[in-house]
């Protein structure tokens, strides 16, 4: 039996996580007034201590012990050399993934929930309190408080709780309280029922919510969590890249390109970012974030200011985005259709460190099902993005006659989408595109917003 | 052919949804900011909801962008203490 799997010992965990914010420039969040949005404004939603990640420009920030005992569950995760997928392919690359789809919620999003959960509970808080539309960030949280003795509340939009019984039953198998929203429990939500008794509530209203509760408790326990965009999301999910740069070394290996879906982009920063500070040291890695090419957000988008409203009065942040007017056409790939990437993300790619990638539907779903018929894994549709992506660079490197070195995020399975699944298979999904005159217009939408300082840090 | 009975998969809520329901789940009631994105090949939307609307709440909704986290998140902060101020 040839060695298929890289698994480091629990005493090879990475103890810290990497911070890109110390190697890269970032333009600041802009509030009403045009100064800095400052970390007190966050302190009502957020323990200090996380406020002071989201700011930090150290380096390198310790993973504390209380934390690694519970990511140790399924931590450190396997680097898996994906030989079936290779022979399919008859490709001389060679194939690794990082398999996140192996924690308790089958997913990445717990590599923050859990720190998250901790920091709250090192800084005095008893409750924590977040919104979900699908359900999976909930569950992540409910899983990570269950770990602390928190108490998680969560507040599910009213259709998706009556759509999805399942995932409310999973936040209350791991203790979590799953709440319809609207609720009678916040004036946000008992103002929604008043207008509307049968209010199918919508995701604007649960974040109200979540976010109500927090600020409204006087007796200051509770608190607010996000598992998406924010800096310190992105800075949790770096143990996934230093258990690769790890576990390479053990193979004696080195990724030539490094790929992953991305939507809000944590699951491909957790995998990139700590590679990216070799790039800057001269290392030659093509590192590829990726998305549907029916809603192109990276790839064929300008660098602007995302006013926020119409008025302009909406605080700024540097976002990568189409303008107004743009018109994606259809697709199912579960998270990816965010319009705002992580400012981090945007960052690099707009530094070149970073190339964005685009596939079709179509092509994800026949590299995830070739996937789940040769490595066993069934992807999460956002997932089969990024494999799609591993075909293209795989049937290159065969083209080339060249073994390059290739690695993927798996960022979760596809077991609670299978839906998804079954309209591949019924021939109810489509490919489509925008063609260049749409971007065009898009583009032009943005011509009179005002641009960013584009700060270089290479 | 009513669009609102009309059902395709809500890519913010991971589920399907009837077009009635994209044209009410923005804030105050209003349309979802991606109801053009979502609904543009199944049917005229951009005629339609020119009909449904207001001149000035057609513009609005034309020029609606989804809102970075971080700053949703001091907006949203600000409300919220404003609700909870409120007897």
């Amino acid at each position: 039996m040839k060695p298929k799997r890289i698994i480091l010992s629990k005493d090879e965990i990475p103890r810290q996580w990497y911070n890109i914010l110390a190697d890269i420039k970032m333009n600041p969040p802009l509030g009403p007034d045009g100064r800095p949005i400052s970390p007190d404004m966050l302190a009502p939603v957020f323990p200090m201590n996380l406020i002071e990640q989201e700011v930090s420009s150290d380096r390198w920030i310790d993973i504390p012990e209380a934390v690694l005992d519970v990511l140790a569950i399924w931590r450190p995760a396997p680097l898996t050399r994906a030989s079936a997928f290779e022979k399919a392919l008859g490709t001389p690359a060679k194939i690794y993934y990082k398999n996140e789809g192996m924690s308790p919620p089958g997913s990445h999003k717990p590599n923050t929930a859990v720190p998250q959960a901790y920091y709250n509970k090192v800084f005095g808080i008893e409750k924590i309190t977040t919104e979900t539309g699908a359900g999976q960030w909930g569950s992540a949280l409910s899983f990570a408080c269950a770990q602390y003795g928190l108490t998680c509340k969560v507040y599910m939009v009213r259709i998706s709780f009556d759509q999805k019984p399942y995932r409310k039953a999973m936040m209350e198998t791991w203790g979590g309280t799953c709440i319809a929203s609207p609720s009678n429990e916040t004036k946000a939500g008992r103002d929604a029922l008043e207008r509307d008794p049968d209010t199918p509530g919508s995701l604007g209203i649960a974040i109200s919510e979540a976010v109500e509760a927090a600020v409204s408790d006087t007796s200051g326990k509770t608190r607010y969590s996000l598992g998406s965009v924010l800096n310190h999301v992105m800075l949790h999910q770096t143990i996934i890249g230093l258990e690769a740069k790890k576990q390479f070394e053990i193979a004696g290996d080195y990724p030539d390109i490094i790929i992953g879906c991305a939507g809000g982009g944590s699951n491909f920063a957790g995998l990139a970012f700590p590679f990216v500070l070799d790039k800057i040291n001269g290392k030659q890695i093509e590192i590829y974030p990726v998305e549907p090419k029916a809603c192109p957000t990276m790839t064929r988008a300008p660098f602007a200011y995302d006013h926020g409203d119409t008025a302009g009065y909406t605080p700024l942040l540097p976002m990568y985005s189409l303008g107004h007017n743009f018109v994606p056409a259809p697709i199912h790939a579960g998270g990816l259709r965010y319009h705002g990437m992580a400012p981090t993300v945007s960052q690099l790619i707009n530094e070149g460190l970073f190339t964005p990638k685009s596939v079709g539907q179509m092509a994800s779903y026949e590299a995830g099902v070739l996937w789940a018929r040769t490595e066993g894994f069934i992807p999460a549709p956002e997932t089969t993005n990024a494999l799609a992506q591993v075909v293209v660079e795989a049937k290159k490197a065969e083209a080339e006659g060249k073994e390059k070195t290739i690695v993927v995020n798996f960022s979760g399975h596809g077991l609670l989408d299978l839906g998804a699944y079954e309209k591949y298979f019924s021939g109810e999904l489509f490919d489509y595109s925008l063609d260049d005159a749409e971007i065009e217009k898009s583009a032009a939408v943005l011509k009179n917003y005002p641009e960013p300082q584009h700060l270089k840090s290479v | 052919m009513d669009p609102d009975q009309l059902e395709r998969r809500c890519p913010r809520l991971g589920g399907d949804v009837a077009f009635g329901y994209c044209k009410v789940c923005g804030e105050e009631k209003t349309a979802c900011f991606k109801v053009f994105d979502c609904w543009w090949e199944r049917f005229d939307v951009v005629a339609h909801m020119k009909a449904c609307l207001t001149p000035e709440a057609f513009d609005a909704l034309s020029a609606s962008r989804p809102h970075p986290k971080v700053v949703s998140l001091v907006d949203l902060i600000r409300k919220a203490q404003e609700r909870a101020a409120t007897p």
